[in-house]
């Protein structure tokens, strides 16, 4: 890699404000381990785990807005592979740093829920990024987060809502919610990569 | 004319158009704030999660205003805690996020006027979508209950939880206007209020006060609580006092970065937080009263504890049923399930003329645990199970068993052993197990250990035993044909001279 690609990088990732997602990615990991050395009851054991990577779906979500625009299209060929990588990058990042959060610690679901729904839930983001652009892409996952933790309910209280789409819902190993939640991030993936997150020529959003 | 007898200038006159032109202009940025807020945009959202999670549930609950309402303040908060508290916080970090506070610093309002214009109108929407969802939950219910009337506390609890979450939301936003701080406090509020009833043990928690708590932790919205007795409103005021308190001190925080009422703002927040600080004290004094509901001995009007008038509703079998008319839509059910054996044990010696519902008692164990008794204990009178069908997890066969558990078993244990609600201490006859057994026709379900646990050959018979098959025999005869024989036979079989091979 010439030290032309490493500068285009580092200048894309400060452009995203990447060194603060990455903080608070590491934020969210420690505030995971430390909630789970307290005491909670079966929905909160099941609960917890899915609060801190809706957190982190929706940081790496922000991230993709642009605050340059128009303009930085027009620079080159290379922002839809840098917008990819760094989508990538991320969300591996978020996974990882939850489940080594729950080395050790009774976390439900494991490695293959955090991947699941971490991917999932960054595919939501990303999307709505598209849709809405960078400022409002978090309202995506945490919407989402409020179903999910609903799905989990109704498995202590049928009838339980077995649709795979509400994946956090599902055993870490079904297969259904795995394809959905990672259609859903190929999906969010794809669409951050081709157009990048949506402009808006008056302001930020509404408000 | 000199100039001291000159008239005065028409001061107050001035002030008055002075006055009346600042609410004209505070109307005015009100209404601009209320075009261009986020909240509003928002609403959509919070109304189809309000819809998933929330409605569908609530409505699928037995139309009993207890049930209902409680189940509304437990949902509808965290519903829109999302929505709610990522609009304000949006909001509040528009003049940061947008690089104009210097801009707008210039302007005639001070910076905590304009702020609170821009909360007042993100709480109004967020009030708004709050309010729709109250009203379309009252409004369905209105149209289903039995009887009764809107619970209207738990309604003000939710509603008032509103402006708590925007101000705390916006705040947030004002203070920190990142790109990464809408989502982060979204997330922290969420699981503060979501989580936070966790540490909850007793009735004597601090953490009842969190504006999701409907009552006690272990029964929460059950169909006993507030029918017998009025809704105590302790809580609920201690929870309203905590959300305004809360609301008052953020707010009031807000302003002491303003030089011009920094003391002001300072006072406000004290004020703020002892409100706050008082409720959440408040709440640790509850305890659980005999009804289900948690009394707080300062906030608490005993005018309260008298029980509710009501006019029973009766079924029309041998020995009429009677609930209360909340649990009218119950009756069908109830008089399906004990019907034959109404039939059966009518006009016998010690059966009763009537069989009326009485109130729950509820009683605090340690930690979270609660013990529901039957509030008076005689052969005429009966409780129905504390979970009803439409309750997340109950079905109508569960009921079913419950009432013939409770209610069938009761009445044929009193008529047979001629208890008359008396739990009888001499061992019963082999006969007499078997004619119960045969009366209730009662099937314990295969995950129901307590109640396959009966059938110990103190009160049914061992199964296969010869008392069993006898009890078989037995419940295979009609109604009449049972009850016919019992009218002959039941004073012997009390007195132990009935043997199983005699039995029809």
């Amino acid at each position: 890699m010439t030290a032309v690609a490493v500068r285009l990088v580092c200048l894309h990732a400060a452009s995203r404000r990447l060194p603060a997602a990455v903080a608070l990615l590491a934020l969210c990991a420690a505030g995971l381990r430390g909630t789970l050395y307290g005491h909670w009851d079966d929905y909160g054991a099941l609960q917890l785990p899915l609060i801190f990577e809706a957190a982190c779906a929706a940081i790496i979500a922000v991230t993709a807005g642009s605050p340059f625009g128009e303009p930085e299209r027009a620079t080159g060929r290379w922002l839809p592979y840098l917008r990819l990588g760094t989508a990538v990058t991320l969300t591996g990042l978020a996974s990882g740093a939850l489940a080594a959060a729950g080395t050790g610690m009774p976390l439900a679901g494991g490695f293959p829920d955090i991947l699941r729904n971490v991917a999932g839930l960054t595919g939501i983001g990303l999307l709505c990024a598209t849709v809405l652009g960078g400022p409002l892409a978090w309202t995506g996952p945490l919407a989402y987060l409020v179903l999910a933790v609903y799905g989990l309910y109704t498995d202590w209280h049928p009838p339980a809502l077995s649709t795979p789409w509400i994946w956090p819902a599902r055993p870490p190993h079904d297969v259904g919610g795995a394809l959905c939640a990672a259609v859903v991030f190929a999906a969010g993936l794809a669409a951050i990569t081709l157009r990048g997150a949506r402009e808006r020529p008056g302001g930020d959003g509404p408000g | 004319m000199t100039a001291a007898s000159a008239p005065a200038a028409p001061r107050p006159a001035v002030a008055r158009r002075g006055a009346g032109s600042a609410v004209l202009g505070s109307g005015r940025l009100l209404r601009l704030e209320l075009r261009h807020n986020a909240m509003l945009w928002l609403l959509p959202v919070a109304f189809a999660l309000f819809w998933y999670n929330g409605y569908r549930e609530i409505m699928a609950l037995p139309p009993m205003w207890n049930l209902r309402a409680m189940t509304l303040q437990n949902r509808l908060l965290l519903d829109l805690v999302i929505p709610v508290t990522g609009a304000a916080a949006w909001m509040g970090s528009r003049e940061g996020r947008r690089g104009i506070t210097d801009l707008v610093a210039g302007t005639a309002r001070p910076r905590w006027s304009r702020q609170l214009a821009t909360w007042a109108a993100t709480t109004a929407w967020a009030e708004v979508g709050c309010l729709a969802c109250v009203a379309v939950v009252y409004v369905m219910t209105a149209r289903q209950v039995s009887w009764g009337g809107p619970l209207w506390w738990p309604a003000a609890v939710s509603a008032a939880g509103v402006p708590a979450l925007t101000a705390i939301g916006f705040a947030a936003g004002a203070w920190f206007p990142g790109r990464f701080v809408t989502p982060l406090v979204t997330v922290v509020v969420f699981f503060g209020l979501a989580f936070g009833t966790q540490a909850a043990s007793g009735d004597h928690s601090y953490w009842q006060i969190s504006p999701l708590t409907a009552g006690a932790f272990d029964i929460g919205a059950a169909p006993g609580v507030a029918s017998f007795y009025p809704y105590l409103p302790d809580l609920s005021i201690a929870q309203l006092m905590f959300t305004a308190g809360l609301t008052i001190a953020v707010l009031g925080a807000l302003g002491i970065s303003v030089a011009r009422m920094r003391w002001l703002a300072a006072l406000i927040t004290v004020a703020g937080l002892a409100a706050a600080g008082t409720a959440v004290a408040l709440a640790g004094t509850g305890r659980l009263d005999p009804h289900g509901m948690i009394v707080i001995p300062a906030l608490h009007d005993a005018a309260s504890d008298q029980p509710v008038r009501y006019t029973p509703a009766c079924g029309h079998t041998p020995i009429p049923i009677c609930v209360h008319p909340a649990y009218a839509t119950f009756l069908p059910a109830v008089t399906s399930v004990v019907g034959p054996e109404l039939t059966e044990l009518a006009g016998l010696p010690g059966a009763p003329a009537r069989i009326s519902q009485v109130a729950e008692v509820y009683r605090q164990e340690p930690a979270n645990g609660i013990t529901i008794l039957a509030g008076v204990r005689s052969g005429s009178t009966f409780i129905l199970p504390d979970r009803v069908p439409g309750q997340p997890g109950v079905n109508s066969a569960q009921f079913a068993s419950q009432v013939g558990l409770t209610l069938g078993l009761g009445l044929a244990r009193d008529v047979i052993l001629g208890g008359n609600g008396q739990a009888t201490a001499q061992s019963p006859s082999q006969a007499e197990l078997a004619v119960i057994a045969g009366s209730v026709g009662f099937t314990p379900r295969a995950d129901d250990p307590a109640a396959q646990s009966l059938f110990d050959g103190r009160l049914l018979p061992v199964p296969g035993s010869p008392a069993a098959l006898a009890g078989r025999r037995f419940a295979a005869l009609p109604a009449a044909a049972k009850h016919a024989w019992l009218m002959q036979h039941l004073a012997a079989l009390q007195a132990g001279r009935i043997s199983l091979a005699q039995l029809p």
